[in-house]
């Protein structure tokens, strides 16, 4: 009989800020474990809430081997330990942090309603087994997110934007307060030619479902057929990417404890679909290779889906790729999403008008449209090397949208 | 009992949940789980700020409500503060589910039978369609004990469990999904829907074979009362939540109390009291009574909803809609059972009055900013008063500012949607949304 472990310690503290004033102080600390024991033909799985003792947990996951959940899989063995904690904050630095904060926004922004939160989130997971694998996994951030609403709308709220970061960096809040605030009543007209700015992961949702190696397999995903094949831009590369600069609070194992080579698995190259995702489970079923996506499943045995794309920025930075063009970015694209056919709608109530770093004007409510595969495909323009506008890597297409 | 301390107010939320899951994949059972779960939130207010804790020990709380006294400033005249004094002081026991109807008391061989039936039932491998399905069960039963500084002692129980199936069809090269889930507080109203089920896998598949991509446009729009629900939840429900406007000017003066917001026929209240809709509560999480709270009657704003801070801060009366998700998460305004009010027309007339229209059958979600959209799954063209092709519709939006006035017509035929999840603030809470069919004269559909 072989046992393994796993377990999330979550601490986390969160200041409120409601109406330009602060609300609330608030401190949570959870601790989930997962204890699983596996007999070579089933697996028994007991989750635990809080601090349990191992013989306990044990105890409970051997006799839930009478659900004859099945996993017949060898375990994993290794053993690394990684912690990306920068900075740990103190309550009252994260008070100061706040206060600052809003101070700021206040005094250079003072038709502003302002709300939100300043977060610190610190994660530590474990896996250890009966075979000696010993893993660990530790990051810590503080995000500040800040919602918006200027003090004439009649909505119920003009907009957000949020900074996460290992040590904080006040004048990165201050320049996109000021990037976000000061363009807000500026009034800006649509551009013929719609470029889209957003993140790059903000348009990945419909590949969690068409990279699934089952759905490729019983034929209900838009990749059906076309593993192997060029579908997306030469310049569209998709990647499951858990390494140390890329992710936040993802460990480097799966729910399975499977490493990957590098922390990653390229899955669409250069435009062609090399493989969907799969588990131990749904790879063995279905005749794949496992791609180490498995998810901590803390209740029940691995189920397939731990996967983090990230799309390969270029070697140019956004204002290179756009070559001066202007681009749309999407404040506030409530309601719309993906339909069967991999289309894209939705209405957007907050945008700006921007020049690849700085907004330029907000822009009137429109429609936005588009399909995966145009906005991969013929229509992607990249993902540029930099970080302006938001901390994080952007993403640039063309896409159709209506008044 | 707790010590509470002196020169602050004070609140403890403890919370036992039990749950269960269920499913079963193409045949292959993929998740068969029991979970208890139990932790406390303790919240300690001086007047200006709020401090909470949240610990899984429950021999910890008195520990974490000192240690929060301790940062808090204390505060003699915190009886006076304006949100105090209005939290109300109930000392009572609601427990509707501690005897036979006790959701926990379903054995495993029960609820796996009941997916199994389904199954049975639902699953026709001649379907070539039919390339994934999943049916599963779910329930959770929940006891909370509210204690405050105030002398409130509450305990009541809540308990939810479901049964679905969900179908993934590819045709004409398209994927499509559908299915049915059916909820309840109570184990006995799950078995016996097969046949529905059967129907809708039948409607769907019908959808995807002839649905045609609708032209966007601006439509006079039909839609079917849980669509209606979901419509008078996102499009104005949102707006009556009073912690968007606690001293915002322009917002007080959009929804001023006694202008008209919409058409003389629409009527909308929100009511927690209404056992056993998904909505229902005694006491809301700072240990308020619900309330029936009219909204709209008649076209013209009369209400809104509240926790003890907005109710103080517009001066209004308590509603108790302030509401957690769970034990970990502090309560937000947020809605119960929300429903607008059946009208006299037979649904049918509705339809028949409209000469070229799209009829929306059901909805997948929706959001609630001043442009408020819907996400549909199944719509139809109206022609000449009869319904015609399906469409491929993907996201209806509008004004809530012309929308509630655009309303020309409302059905008799009221329904609950009980099996809604309303999202806020990054908390997930059960409504219940109702209402009856509806014709609004203009929608944008896309």
């Amino acid at each position: 009989m072989q046992k393994e472990k796993i377990t999330s310690l979550t601490v986390v503290r969160n200041i409120e800020i409601e109406e330009n004033k602060l609300k609330s102080f608030d401190k949570k600390c959870f601790r989930n474990n997962s204890f699983r024991v596996y007999d070579g033909e089933f697996a028994g799985v007991q989750y635990y809430l809080g601090n349990i003792g191992d013989d306990e947990g044990y105890k409970q996951a051997e006799e839930n081997l009478a659900l004859r959940r099945p996993y017949k899989f060898s375990l994993e063995t290794g053993s690394r330990h990684r912690d990306k904690t920068e900075k740990e904050y103190s309550d009252k630095e994260l008070m100061d942090i706040t206060r600052e904060a809003l101070e700021y926004l206040q005094t250079h922004f003072p038709d502003f309603r302002i709300g939100g939160s300043v977060t610190s989130r610190k994660v530590t997971d474990t896996m250890q087994n009966s075979l000696g694998l010993d893993y660990s996994n530790t990051d810590c951030i503080v995000d500040i997110s800040i919602d918006y609403k200027h003090k004439d709308s009649k909505d119920i709220s003009d907009g957000w934007f949020s900074l996460g970061q290992r040590t904080f960096d006040m004048k990165k809040l201050t320049d996109m307060a000021e990037n976000y605030l000061s363009a807000y009543t500026v009034q800006a007209e649509l551009p013929e030619e719609l470029i889209l700015q957003q993140q790059y992961y903000t348009y990945l949702a419909k590949f969690y479902h068409c990279l699934n190696a089952e759905n490729i397999a019983l034929g209900t995903s838009l990749l059906t057929g076309k593993v192997g094949e060029k579908v997306f831009s030469d310049d569209f590369t998709l990647v499951h990417d858990v390494s140390d600069e890329a992710a936040w609070f993802t460990t480097f194992y799966d729910g399975e404890g499977v490493v990957l080579p590098e922390d990653k698995f390229v899955y669409i190259e250069n435009g062609v679909v090399r493989s969907g995702f799969a588990d131990k489970h749904t790879a063995d079923k279905y005749g794949v290779p496992h791609t180490g996506s498995a998810g901590s499943n803390m209740t029940d045995i691995p189920f397939n889906g731990n996967v983090n794309f990230k799309v390969k920025p270029s070697d140019k930075t956004v204002k290179e790729l756009l070559d001066g063009r202007l681009t749309v970015v999407p404040v506030i694209a409530a309601g719309g999403d993906f339909n069967d056919k991999g289309e894209y709608v939705t209405p957007v109530q907050k945008a700006f008008l921007c020049d690849g770093e700085r907004f330029i004007g907000r822009l009137p409510e429109f429609t936005l449209k588009g399909s995966m595969f145009d906005f991969f495909g013929k229509d992607f323009i990249g993902v540029g090397s930099d970080k302006p506008v938001f901390n994080d890597y952007q993403m640039l297409a063309r896409m159709q949208y209506s008044k | 009992m707790y010590k509470f301390p002196e020169g602050l107010y004070a609140d403890i939320r403890i919370e036992h949940t039990s749950s269960a899951n269920y499913s079963v994949q193409n045949g292959e059972v993929m998740q068969n789980s029991e979970t208890s779960v139990a932790g406390a939130m303790v919240r300690v207010y001086d007047g200006s700020l709020w401090y909470t804790s949240v610990t899984n020990d429950l021999d910890s709380i008195q520990a974490e409500l000192d240690s929060l006294a301790e940062i808090a400033e204390k505060n003699d005249a915190i009886a006076d503060d304006p949100t105090v004094k209005l939290y109300e002081v109930h000392k009572d026991k609601v427990l509707h589910f501690d005897g036979e109807n006790d959701i926990r008391r379903v054995s495993r061989e029960e609820r796996e039978k009941l997916v199994q039936d389904y199954i049975t039932a639902c699953i026709d491998d001649s379907i070539e369609e039919v390339r994934k399905w999943n049916a599963g069960y779910y329930h959770d039963h929940t006891v909370k004990e509210f204690y405050s500084s105030k002398g409130a002692e509450i305990v009541q129980d809540y308990q939810q469990c479901a049964v679905w199936i969900v179908y993934e069809f590819m045709i004409n090269d398209i994927p499509l999904s559908g299915g049915k889930q059916y909820q309840s507080m109570f184990f006995i109203d799950l078995p016996g829907h097969e046949e529905e089920v059967i129907a809708r896998r039948d409607k769907v598949i019908d959808f995807g074979r002839n649905a045609v991509d609708v032209t966007p446009g601006d439509y006079v729009c039909v839609l079917a009362p849980p669509v209606t629900g979901m419509f008078t939840h996102e499009c104005f429900g949102h707006k009556s939540e009073a912690d968007s406007m606690l001293n915002d000017k322009a917002l007080r003066d959009e929804w001023e109390l006694g202008k008209k917001v919409g058409s003389e026929l629409v009527s909308i209240f929100d009511s927690g009291d209404m056992f056993p809709h998904r909505g229902y509560i005694a006491y809301d999480d700072e240990g308020t009574a619900v309330t029936e709270t009219w909204l709209i009657k008649d076209g013209v704003l009369t209400g809104r909803l509240h926790d003890a801070h907005s109710a103080a801060a517009l001066g209004e009366e308590l509603t108790g809609n302030s509401r957690a998700q769970d034990f970990s998460c502090s309560p937000l305004v947020r809605m119960t059972n929300t429903c607008m009010q059946a009208g006299v027309t037979p649904p049918e007339e509705l339809i028949a009055g409209v000469k070229d229209g799209i009829y929306i059958d059901n909805v997948i979600h929706g959001t609630g900013f001043s442009t408020f959209t819907m996400v549909p799954s199944l719509c139809y063209r109206i022609r000449d008063g009869k319904l015609a092709e399906p469409l491929r519709v993907n996201v209806l939006s509008g004004s809530v500012f012309q929308t509630l006035f655009d309303i020309d017509a409302v059905g008799n035929d009221l329904e609950f949607c009980d099996n809604t999840t309303c999202g806020k603030g990054g908390q997930w809470m059960p409504v219940s949304d109702a209402g009856p069919t509806i014709r609004v004269r203009s929608l944008n559909v896309n």
